[in-house]
Parts: structure tokens; sequence; C-alpha cells
């Protein structure tokens, strides 16, 4: 829907009409209020069960309930380099949390992130993707959040943006360029399945939040698989969220392993880690699997985001031959061999279903080299999930290796048994170590609970 | 309004640090700030100016003569202490290993044989104060000087007839003493990672092939050959 070039369209459109309607349109704009549209069977009560299944699907507890807070009543932190932002209580409580919504303020927040009052929340609250959600799911997920969770009275703590940023009219604006709050579309020429897929993508499980690049306003670059950069990796605060279209290393893999993946948080050949291990904990693992497998057909219908970009893996016996050979290539392999292939092996395999195999790795493949770094710095433990409930981790070597090691050992890993990944710099090396120092807990999905 | 927006994607990854850290970047290695989970003390390896902080200076003497005679340097490997063992003793002198902190060290005591396990009321600290002091006090009756003065083959013998229990003490057991701490500390010094304070430059490890803390040499079992690779420690320095 969105490429960069109509973005900028969308941009420049916003500032001209801005100059030549002056303050009073900005002021139609900023006080409009949006009104959902709803189909009229609207009006019934929702299925509550289905609708505890489409918060999990919208993983609002990520966001809403702090690691050992009571659920849903908001409180978390979340950092930006403009200030800290809490999420709300979404809990029915009446003076604090949203016991007042009506059905029709739930859908508007939801799909124009725009409050009861008219106030509009910071896109940090991830209106941009539920905008796609149906009637039917937003119908249910309310009917949950009312009746299904514990009103509990507990003001949120109000934000410290900094100014201007802690001014809301202005997202106003930016809702205008950037938000598309059109429902999902089915495409008719595809099967059930792959539609599933496209909606849990795109919509609920809102996966384009931190795979999809994003543009100079932070908006997203893309919205669905219309846009060549949907879903085709990103960077924020020492992670990568990997490529996930037909051009990075998860699309090589069958729909199977896709879906064990995010079952699971592991697959015969790789694991999750940070961020993605707590998609996994929170969300995912919970997801059916009927879902799963739809989500795995949709990713691997999505085509490369780059024509003619080098093939990136091409297993090759060179690396281990050479261990072997007493003649490792550099003070990168050497340090691999000290301090990774006891579990990873000096063959860069790994061990099915337990260490994750490093030749052909999406995160070890993936252009920016941030979640790889993080993981080699601070360790990562994988989520204790029902089919898999070990939670097995790998060892922190930050305190082992200084910037210039690391920088080493991560690019022989890019570069060894046929991974083809550009080399990794001293710099960005510390910055992720930088970054680091503040967010380690979140390297650890705390598991199983 | 860029700012505000950045919120979107740290809200997955960024939760509100408490307190501060230091700049991890002022470190060349840093081991501080890994959020508390664990990981080695700083290595302090065996230092050429070591002064020890539990042995007086008699003692010291008699311990790098004991080391020296138990374990000598030859064409093989080094000896115990260029490997830094007496370093190693006098600092696992601090742990609460030496103040007994870690046995059950209540009455009674029996004596009793060894398969019972350690019986003794003396801590390892008070086995080398007072272990020391007997060992020096029969040099002295046989040959006029301490155990440190001694010529070395007359030392080696003196440490025979401990272990065979010919000398003995009425403070402790000297055959006790010797086995289960001189000789038992001064093994464990000499193949001990080096962050501990003993096998300097692993070469203790280099000598027998040992890969040290690699903890993995499977794809070479079952090939004809020796390992190729030297070793590796804790703190991941290469020998
Ligand atoms: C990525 C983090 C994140 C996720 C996931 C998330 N939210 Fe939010 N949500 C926020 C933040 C942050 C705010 C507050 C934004 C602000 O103050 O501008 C918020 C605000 C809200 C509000 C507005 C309440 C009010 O009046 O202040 C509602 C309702 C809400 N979220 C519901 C949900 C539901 C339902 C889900 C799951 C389908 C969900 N959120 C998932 C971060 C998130
Ligand atoms: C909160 C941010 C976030 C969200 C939301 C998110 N991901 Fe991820 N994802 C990441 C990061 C970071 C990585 C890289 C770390 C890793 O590979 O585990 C990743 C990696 C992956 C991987 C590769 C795993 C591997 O073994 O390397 C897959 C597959 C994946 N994500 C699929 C999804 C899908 C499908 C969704 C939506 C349901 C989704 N992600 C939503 C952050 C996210
Ligand atoms: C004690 C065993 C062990 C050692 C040693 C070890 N790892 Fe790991 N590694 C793991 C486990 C277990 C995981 C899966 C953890 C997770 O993803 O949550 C993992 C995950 C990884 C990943 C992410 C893989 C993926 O699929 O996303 C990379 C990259 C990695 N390790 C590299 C290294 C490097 C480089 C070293 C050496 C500095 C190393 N590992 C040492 C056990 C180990």
């Amino acid at each position: 829907m969105t490429d960069p070039a109509r973005t900028k369209g969308r941009l420049a459109a916003a500032g001209a009409l801005l100059s030549a309607l002056g303050i009073a349109a900005v002021a139609a704009i900023v006080l409009h209020r949006p009104e959902p549209r709803l189909a009229m069977a609207m009006t019934g009560t929702g299925d509550a069960r289905h609708g505890a299944y489409v918060a999990v699907l919208g993983d609002c507890a990520a966001c809403h309930t702090a690691p050992g807070g009571t659920p849903l009543t908001g409180g978390v932190p979340l950092e930006t380099p403009m200030g800290v932002l809490y999420s709300s209580n979404i809990t029915p409580a009446s003076r604090t949390g949203i016991g007042r919504y009506t059905f029709v303020d739930f859908v508007r927040v939801m799909r124009y992130g725009v409050r009861p009052d008219g106030t509009r929340l910071y896109p940090a609250m991830p209106y941009t993707a539920y905008a796609r959600m149906s009637d039917g799911d937003l119908r249910d997920l309310y009917a949950y959040l009312r009746q299904d969770v514990v009103p509990v009275e507990q003001a949120t703590r109000p934000s410290t943006m900094r100014w201007p940023f802690d001014m809301r009219w202005p997202l106003a604006l930016w809702n205008l360029a950037f938000h598309h709050p059109a429902p999902f579309r089915p495409d008719p020429t595809r099967d059930a399945q792959w539609n599933r897929g496209a909606y849990l993508v795109t919509g609920p499980a809102h996966c384009g939040t931190c795979h999809t690049p994003r543009g100079l306003a932070f908006q997203e670059a893309g919205l669905d698989e219309h846009a060549q950069r949907f879903l085709s990796g990103s960077a924020f605060a020492g992670a990568s969220p990997v490529d996930l279209r037909g051009d990075g290393a998860v699309a090589g893999w069958p729909a199977a392993d896709i879906a064990t993946e995010l079952k699971t948080g592991r697959n015969r050949a790789s694991a999750v880690s940070g961020p993605m291990g707590e998609v996994v904990e929170h969300s995912t693992r919970y997801m059916s699997m009927a879902d799963l497998d739809a989500v795995a057909v949709y990713l691997k219908s999505l085509s490369p985001a780059s024509a003619g970009r080098p093939l990136r893996f091409a297993p090759s016996g060179e690396t281990m031959a050479a261990f072997m050979a007493a003649r490792p290539a550099g003070r990168g392999a050497r340090l691999y061999m000290d301090s990774c292939a006891a579990c990873h092996r000096l063959s860069g395999l790994g061990e099915e279903n337990t260490f994750p195999r490093l030749a052909g790795n999406p995160l070890v493949l993936e252009r920016n080299p941030d979640s790889l770094i993080t993981v080699v710095l601070g360790g990562a433990r994988m989520p204790s999930t029902a089919g898999a409930p070990t939670g097995l981790a790998m060892p922190p070597f930050g305190w082992r290796y200084g910037d210039a090691d690391i920088a080493k050992l991560v690019t022989f890993i890019r570069t060894g048994w046929g991974n083809n990944a550009p080399a990794v710099s001293e710099g960005e090396v510390r910055a992720v170590r930088r970054h680091l120092a503040d967010t380690m807990a979140y390297t650890q999905p705390q598991s199983g609970q | 309004m860029q700012g505000v927006l950045a919120a979107l994607p740290a809200a997955a990854l960024a939760r509100h640090a408490d307190g501060q850290t230091t700049h991890p970047s002022e470190q060349p290695v840093n081991r501080d700030n890994l959020g508390g989970r664990s990981v080695p003390a700083a290595s302090q390896p065996a230092r050429d100016d070591y002064h020890p902080a539990f042995f007086t200076q008699a003692e010291w003497h008699f311990l790098n003569a004991a080391c020296d005679c138990l374990i000598p340097p030859d064409h093989i490997g080094p000896g115990a202490v260029q490997a830094g063992v007496p370093q190693y003793i006098d600092r696992q002198m601090a742990t609460p290993w030496a103040a007994g902190a870690e046995w059950y060290m209540q009455a009674p005591f029996f004596d009793a044989k060894p398969e019972f396990g350690y019986q003794s009321r003396l801590t390892p600290r008070q086995q080398y104060r007072l272990g020391i002091r007997a060992i020096d006090q029969a040099c002295r009756q046989e040959a006029g000087s301490p155990f440190a003065d001694m010529p070395a083959e007359h030392q080696v013998d003196i440490l025979r007839r401990i272990e065979s229990g010919a000398i003995t003490s009425p403070d402790l057991s000297l055959r006790l003493f010797f086995t289960s701490f001189l000789l038992a500390n001064t093994r464990e010094g000499y193949f001990c990672d080096p962050m501990y304070g003993g096998n300097r430059g692993m070469e203790a490890w280099a000598m027998i092939g040992h890969p040290g803390a690699r903890a993995d040499y499977l794809d070479w079992v079952g090939r004809d050959g020796p390992y190729p690779y030297g070793p590796v420690d804790i703190h991941g320095d290469d020998a």
C-alpha cells in the first residue's frame, strides 16, 4: 500500500495542504474525531472466549502487563529518545481503565488511535496494524476485556515526553500522512489459508511493527505484501528483526519449520532470541497450529525485497576443513573455536533442536548484525513453551571479549561455512554494547509462567 | 515528530532501566554490566611481584621450597613455583573453604578411616599454619635449619618420611596435612585456570595437551595424530 514515493507524496501533499488552508484546517484535522463505520451485525455481544484468543494474537499483555504486575493494568514504561511513555490501564476499571468505553469508543482507539475525549495516542500503541482487525474480532476482544478482565483502578503514569513531543495534537497530522485505517480486504485470487495468514500478519499479530523498516517520520515502509519493503528487516535498540521476505533465510525454511519456530521458540536449525523470544512467549506459542501454518504460508509467498541480491548462503566444507587442518582463518575463527564450537560445533551445524545451526542461520545472515551482536554479547535463553519446555540458554560473552574481538568473531560466523553476509565493525559492536547495558533483562525472557 | 514515533519499535525492547550504569564502551572488556548475571571474577594470573597475604615470610619460604620439591621444573614442563602454585595456595587461604566454612566443623572429632571424610577440627588455614611450623621444627631438630634452607635431596627425603608417617607431630597429623593439603593444593594450583593464580601461561595444560576452557575436542576423537591447538583459559586468552 505504501511505497516510499507515495509516502513522500503524501507528506508533500500534507505540507502543501497546511500552508494553503492554514490554522483553521489544522484545527479541523486535529479536532476531528473519526466515527468508525461498523457492520449492522455488530450490535450483539461478542464472544469473550474468542476475544481472549484475539488478545493473544494482538499480544496486548506484552505492553499492557508489567512484569510481575496485575494483568493489563498498564504502566509499562516504553523508552523513547524523546522521553518515557507509559502504557494505559486497559482493565474495565471505570475511572482509570476503559470501563466507560463504548464499543464504538474502543474501535476508535484500535483503528484510529483516538481516545473517547479526542486526544491522540502515540503510535507506540500499534493501532496502525490493529486498524485492519475485523469488526467481529474487535467485538470479541471488547467483550473479553469488559467481561473477563478484572477491573483494577490504577492511574496510568503520565508520560515524560519532552517538548515538543509531549503535545499529542501533531499526531493527527502524522495520522493523516501515514495512517491507513482501511480494514483488511481478502485477496480473492488467493485461498482461505493464505488470506488468514495475511490477516494475522498484517493485522492483529502486527509483525510489521518490528520487521518492516521505517521511513523518515518513523512510519512503516509498507503495511502489506503490496509494498516491496514490507517485512524486509529492520533495526532498533540493539535488535535487528530479520528479513521475512523471499530473500531472507527464513523464506528458505519449509513452512512447517516456520510454524514450529513460532509455536515452540525453536526448530531443527534455529531459535528465537530477544524481542522475538517475547513475542513467542506471550503470543505465538498460544496461537493454533492452523493459524501458524497460515502465517507460514503467507510469509513464504512474499517476493524478495530486491531482485538480484547475491545468494547469501551456499554451503561449503572449507571452513570445517581448515579447522581440522589446524589452519583456521584468522583470529575470528580461533575465537569461535575457543568459545562457541562446543555447542554450535566446528561444522557450524549445531545440534538439532538444541543448539542453533549457524550455517545459513537467518539471524547470522541478516544485513543488520545488531541482534546477532546482542546474542553474542549478552547470551540468550529460548522461551519455555509447552512443546519445548527446556529454556536452553547461551552464555554471555561480552565480559570475555572486547569490541574488536567480538567484531572479528561475528565477521567470521557471517562468512564461515558458506555464509555470505557483510563484515561487522568494532564501532557496530560498541553501539550495541551501549544499548545492552540498559536493556539487558530483555535478552533473557523469563520463562514459563 | 520523528522521536515520538521512535517509541514504536522501542516499545518491545526498551523498558525503563533504573539506576546508572557506567558506560560500557569505556572499558576494553566489560565484566560488570551484564545485568547481574554471574560472570567469572576478573582474571588475576600469577605475577612476579607477588606478596603473600596469608603466609608469613618464613612460611612463604617453606611453601616455595616444598612446591619446588613436589613439582620441579624439567625439560617436560614448568615447575610448581614458576607456574605460580604458592600464589595460588596463598589466595586460596582467603576463601571460605580455607576457613572450613563449607564443611561440618563441629564435635565430635574422631580418628576415623579416610573413607569417612575429613574428621579434623583444624581448618585448612590451621593445617597450613601448624603443619609448616611442625615440619620446620622437625627439620631444625634434625639438621639445624628450617626446611627451606636444607639441600634439595634432604628436603625430598623429609617429605617422603612425612608421607609415609615416619615423621609425626603432636599438633596434627602431618601425613594428612601433606597428602590432603600441601600435595593436593599443589596439584590444583598447577593445573587450575590461570585466573586463580596458578598454571601461569597455561604451560601445564600445554604440557599435557589439554585444550583448557574450550571444553570440546570431539571432532578429533578417533583421529590419528595429536590435537593441534594450544589451550584457552576461562577469560578467553589463548596460549
Ligand atoms: C507495542 C506495545 C503495545 C501493544 C502490543 C498494545 N498496546 Fe495498547 N497501548 C500502548 C501504549 C504505549 C498506549 C498508550 C499510548 C499513549 O499514551 O499515547 C496504549 C494505549 C491503549 C489504549 C488506550 C487507553 C487509554 O484510554 O489511554 C487501549 C484501549 C489499548 N492500548 C488497547 C490495546 C489492546 C486491546 C491491545 C492488544 C490487541 C494493545 N493495546 C496492544 C502500547 C501497546
Ligand atoms: C517486538 C518486535 C517483534 C515482533 C512484533 C515480531 N518479531 Fe519476529 N523477530 C524480531 C527480532 C528482533 C528477531 C531477530 C531475533 C531472532 O531471530 O530471534 C525476529 C526474528 C524472527 C524470525 C526468525 C527467527 C530465527 O530463528 O532467527 C521469524 C521467523 C520471525 N521473527 C517471525 C515473526 C512473525 C511471524 C511475527 C508476527 C507474528 C513477528 N516475527 C513479530 C522481533 C519481532
Ligand atoms: C553452552 C552452549 C553455547 C555456547 C558455548 C554458545 N552458544 Fe550460541 N546458542 C546456544 C543456545 C542454546 C542458543 C539458543 C538460544 C536462543 O536463541 O534463545 C544459541 C543461540 C545462538 C545464536 C542465535 C541463533 C538463532 O537461531 O537465532 C547465535 C548467532 C549464536 N548462538 C552464536 C554463538 C557464538 C558466536 C558463540 C561463541 C561466542 C556461541 N553462540 C556460544 C548455545 C551456545
